[in-house]
């Protein structure tokens, strides 16, 4: 086992590799993000955002206020498909009336 | 590791029950979900991670972290944290080969010691890049298809479509005391809350725990408001409509029935904060908890997390953490992570001792522990209301990005409040506070 320090585990990103991003310039939360896929697995950012953010906050020198969050995207829990399946299907019940 | 049962003798558990381990009998009591129950059971790497292929364990226990997927039941992905146990279900550990507890591709660790970047590895030369991709599909991926079901799949679940006066989403200090204070005044309220029972970040504290959960909900409901668990709120949905000619905008929910379109007259999220994680060198390996997960355990569960924990953090809630792990019988080391800093975890599938870093000091030094309890500040669950439209501010102090609102939990949306750690951590007591405060200001933007 080699030695990590990991900032998303879903994705198992690691703090070297956060750093490595913002050293070659990349500064905003949703740049680390599309960068390292941080963010991106089954908790969708619950446990690394704020890390991403604070330590892009650092990095610039930009007060904390400034520094925006990634998008937030459906579905924030994890759900199966199916529940969506069958919304779809009203949808096309109802055009079909 | 301890290997016996960790369960403590004095709160009253549900009825026994027996869950099928991959392949072995394990015992668990109803009200545990799976995760706890393995637990008290002392199996603790759940899966393996998806890229190096790490063991790993649960971390928040609270449904948020995705560290506890398992395959139950014969399905993949599923939160271990938020699966109630029941007789005879089927629970194997996945991402793994050829077993959870060994896994030939952990060798991803070692050959990737100082990380894997996908981005240098595209740019390659063609050959070498060709076999990458092969064993990157090898690594990648989330457990596999679920079992085939005999007789096909099952009929799709109902969509229900509801209006309420008031939509309460999570049911913690702030949202139950909100929704009482509002049914109190004689309005519609419904709360939908995802865990298995109400209560929250009560349920998750020494200091309120079992006691405080059941009151606040048996409050809420004698006062009329219908509460439904295990209903996650999941999307916001600005543009649809839940009927042809209703105006646009709903907020889509995960019932155990299937899917809830629910529109509101008035909007309240109170949900939460998440736990979080430190920085720390193999902070991802099993018996390292967010501290929030160890109070669970021990609050509501009534088992002991560890003998010798080790409890990070110079808060409120790590004093009160480790108060109560000292009253069970524990033996607690304490590191408030400031003067004394945390630098790594030790140990391969479970955690053995910890290096600190002590004021002054030029060299790190060990101590035995079989846990850490991670007290970081949690980070407000914001995403409902962002998707809602509400302002969200990085605050350093209040855990992450809060929910920007007036001292009524007013946001700059008409018709849409927020109270609770989703504005800022401030903990159980001052989050039923904000509630209330919500609540009395919600029932008067109504006349
Ligand atoms: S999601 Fe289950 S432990 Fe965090």
């Amino acid at each position: 086992m080699s030695s990590k320090a990991i900032v998303c585990r879903c994705e198992d990103v690691t703090l070297d590799d956060v750093e490595h991003t913002i050293a070659i310039g990349y500064r905003s939360v949703e740049e680390v993000k599309r960068y390292t896929g941080l963010g991106t697995g089954p908790c969708q950012g619950k446990e690394c955002m704020v890390h991403a953010a604070l330590l892009c906050a650092r990095a610039s020198g930009a007060p904390p206020e400034t520094i925006a969050p990634f998008t937030s995207r459906p579905p924030v829990a994890a759900a199966p498909l199916r529940i969506f399946a069958a919304a779809e299907k009203d949808d096309d019940d109802q055009a079909q009336r | 590791m301890p290997s016996s049962d960790l369960r403590l003798p004095h709160p009253p558990r549900g009825a026994p029950v027996t869950l099928r381990f991959e392949g072995r009998d394990l015992p668990a009591c109803e009200g545990e979900s799976v995760a706890v129950a393995l637990y008290a059971s002392g199996e603790r790497v759940l899966s393996r991670s998806v890229k190096y292929h790490r063991p790993r364990g649960f971390f928040c226990l609270d449904g948020h972290c995705g560290a506890c997927l398992m395959r139950v039941g014969g399905k993949p992905n599923i939160k271990a944290c938020l699966t109630p146990v029941k007789d005879g279900l089927a629970v194997e550990r996945q991402n793994a080969f050829p077993s959870g507890g060994f896994d030939v591709l952990a060798a991803a660790d070692f050959f990737f010691s100082s990380g894997m970047d996908h981005h240098t590895m595209m740019t390659s030369p063609r050959a070498l890049n060709a076999v990458m991709q092969k064993v990157v599909r090898q690594l990648g991926g989330l457990g596999r298809l679920p079992d085939e079901r005999p007789g096909g799949p099952p009929p799709l679940p109902a969509v229900s479509v509801r209006h309420v006066e008031v939509a309460v989403v999570g049911g913690g200090p702030a949202g139950l005391a909100a929704a009482a204070t509002l049914a109190r005044a004689g309005r519609e309220v419904l709360l939908v809350d995802e865990q298995d029972r109400p209560g929250g970040s009560y349920l998750a504290h020494p200091s309120f725990g079992v006691p405080a959960a059941d009151r606040a909900a048996d409050e809420a409901r004698a006062a009329g408001v219908e509460l439904i668990s295990r209903a996650a709120a999941i999307s916001w949905f600005p543009e649809d409509a839940p009927k042809p000619g209703a105006p646009p905008g709903l907020l889509a929910v995960y019932t155990q029935a299937g899917l809830l379109e629910l529109t509101a007259d008035r909007y309240l999220y109170a949900t939460g904060a998440y736990d979080q994680n430190a920085l720390f060198i193999d902070n991802d390996r099993p018996g390292v908890l967010a501290a929030r997960a160890v109070g669970r355990l021990l609050s509501r569960f009534g088992i002991l997390p560890g003998e010798r924990p080790l409890v990070l953090g110079a808060g409120p809630y790590a004093q009160a953490l480790a108060s109560a792990l000292e009253n069970a019988g524990a033996q607690v080391t304490r590191v408030d992570g400031i003067e004394t800093r945390l630098l790594a975890a030790k140990g391969h599938s479970w955690v053995r001792a910890a290096e600190l870093l002590a004021p002054g000091a030029k060299r790190a030094h060990r101590v035995r522990c079989d846990l850490i309890a991670v007290a970081a500040l949690p980070a407000p669950a914001s995403e409902l209301p962002r998707q809602h439209g509400v302002p969200v501010e990085l605050r350093p102090q209040g855990g992450g990005f809060a929910c920007v609102v007036d001292a009524d939990g007013a946001s700059a949306i008409p018709k849409v409040f927020a109270a609770g750690d989703v504005t800022g951590f401030k903990g159980p007591e001052a989050a039923r506070t904000q509630g209330e405060r919500a609540g009395l200001a919600l029932a008067r933007s109504f006349s």
